[in-house]
């Protein structure tokens, strides 16, 4: 088996919130005051270990906060850790809150230019594949206009267009599926099946476990940035399932 | 093979990085002109009209400084003021690049550093179709060389680093205080009267002359002044002041960028 993404003992501190001084004056006071602390930190990924074949479809499942997100920014490389290693081979496409890169104010043409270039691509490629991703998104009459006047779903429906207009290698999705109306929500199940079918490594958070189970081979269980358990994806889920059952909550 | 597989590797990244600047310069000066290509030459319009209430202010008190002659006086306050222009623009559009920028890198992976940079190439790109043209014209008018028009391209580059140097240093601290602008603005404003552009520096007091040697602006002044305005041969002492200030504050920014990158994802 060819790993496709292998994480080595990968931890990641990062600052908590509340401690954020944001100020020069505080911080200036603070010192003079001699109350200045140094700004603590939370371990938000504890040594993950854990190597995925080129092709496997993995579920990602955990309590909110567990680290499942930020798992996947490590993956994509938007976050370092802060030791062990990631190594990723392929091209990713990371739909991690699809849109979110637009400039409101460039026209749909420009930011799709703008975005893929930000997503790895070349301006002569995006050039060339403009109308192929209007047309996806059914953006045509669009073209010119700038995205701050497009409705919401239209800016998901674009960034998913931009995002997936090229075979990835490796596919993360994070609860991307409520992109758009229903029509466009089939579209964009069928360009992911697609990509499934095509022997794509994909990475998949959900809350919905039983969409865990029907799709993915293996599961991930993250808690408080742990890996709790490794295994099929129906273990996987029953593991997940079993201890919040016995604390007395019900999914 | 090592050697030649990691020489393809740093070429392609070079080349993303270019990419990136072309995007992201596109999009500023789209963002700033809404497609209207004149809409550059607005960026004229501040020195422009700061030089003519300069001269109607203080050019006849000032004029015996410059041969008695106002024009004299009024092409060196121009050149002052684009001059200053340029870094003030740039650095406090480079203070809030990568802030303003925070959303977009939580999402994609893009290397930080090409926000700040963008901005200062942009900036470029705006004086190089504003203002350059017209301080060409005077060079070549004053000097008759075209010599100092090219010499003109050494302090210019000192400029460019200067500001980058200060992007990627206040670009960085934004993102821990951001109260930042504040204070900036206020540094901002003190150095554009304490920088000698309106006025000679003859008429301050012998004791705070040797504090403009603090002014980082001023070896670029001072060198642009000679090349452009003087109509002699370039100074080579003062391009190279004017050089190796650039650099020395791109080193400390950059280290400073470097330095502190890595605490920037928890705070944005």
């Amino acid at each position: 088996m060819t790993e496709a993404i292998q994480l080595t003992n990968v931890s990641l501190l990062r600052r908590t919130q509340e401690e954020f001084s944001y100020d020069l004056k505080k911080t200036v006071l603070s010192f003079i005051e001699g109350k200045y602390r140094a700004p603590s930190k939370r371990l938000t990924l504890d040594q993950v270990d854990f190597t995925i074949g080129v092709g496997e479809k993995v579920g990602i499942i955990g309590a909110n906060g567990s680290g499942k997100s930020t798992l996947l920014k490590v993956i994509s490389g938007i976050l370092q850790p802060s030791s062990g290693n990631v190594y990723v081979s392929g091209k990713i496409a990371p739909l991690i809150e699809l849109g979110a890169g637009f400039d409101p104010d460039l026209s749909v043409r420009d930011n799709i230019i703008y975005y893929g270039v930000l997503l790895g691509f070349s301006r002569k490629e995006m050039k060339k594949k403009a109308n192929s991703i209007l047309d996806f998104a059914e953006l045509e009459d669009y073209a010119l206009a700038p995205v701050k006047s497009l409705s919401s779903g239209m800016v998901s429906r674009l960034g998913f267009a931009i995002a997936t207009d090229v075979q990835p290698d490796i596919l993360i999705l994070d609860e991307v599926l409520s992109v758009g109306d229903q029509s466009f929500k089939d579209k964009c199940k069928q360009r992911i099946g697609k990509f499934w079918n095509a022997n794509a490594t994909v990475l998949l958070v959900s809350h919905d476990l039983v969409y865990i189970e029907q799709s993915c081979e293996r599961a991930i269980w993250l808690d408080h940035g742990k890996v709790r358990f490794e295994g099929s994806a129906s273990e996987a889920v029953n593991h997940y399932l079993n201890p919040v059952k016995e604390n007395g909550s019900i999914v | 093979m090592d050697i030649t597989f990691k020489n393809t590797l740093a070429l392609l990244q070079a080349h993303r990085y270019w990419e990136l600047i072309q995007v992201l310069v596109t999009r500023n000066l789209k963002g700033r002109y809404r497609g209207s290509f004149l809409g550059v030459y607005w960026s004229l319009l501040n020195p422009l009209v700061m030089t003519g209430l300069y001269t109607a202010i203080f050019g006849t008190a000032f004029s015996q400084y410059y041969d008695n002659s106002i024009p004299k006086y009024v092409l060196a306050v121009f050149t002052g003021l684009i001059i200053l222009n340029f870094f003030s623009t740039s650095t406090m559009q480079g203070l809030s690049s990568v802030v303003g920028n925070g959303a977009l890198l939580n999402k994609i992976r893009v290397p930080i550093s090409i926000f700040p940079v963008s901005i200062v190439a942009a900036n470029i790109f705006q004086f190089v179709v504003g203002a350059l043209p017209l301080l060409v014209i005077v060079t070549l008018f004053t000097s008759g060389n075209i010599l100092n028009v090219l010499a003109l391209s050494f302090p210019l580059l000192g400029l460019i680093f200067l500001c980058m140097g200060v992007s990627f240093l206040v670009s960085a601290l934004y993102v821990s205080f951001r109260d930042l602008p504040y204070f900036y603005e206020l540094l901002v404003f003190a150095l554009t009267i304490a920088t000698p552009i309106f006025y000679p520096p003859e008429i301050l007091p012998e004791k705070i002359r040797p504090l403009l040697l603090l002014n980082p602006l001023l070896p670029v002044i001072e060198s642009i002044r000679q090349i452009a305005l003087s109509g002699k041969l370039p100074d080579f002492t003062l391009i190279g002041n004017a050089c190796i200030g650039g650099v020395v504050m791109l080193i400390i920014g950059w280290s400073f960028f470097r330095w502190k990158q890595s605490q920037f994802m928890d705070l944005l």
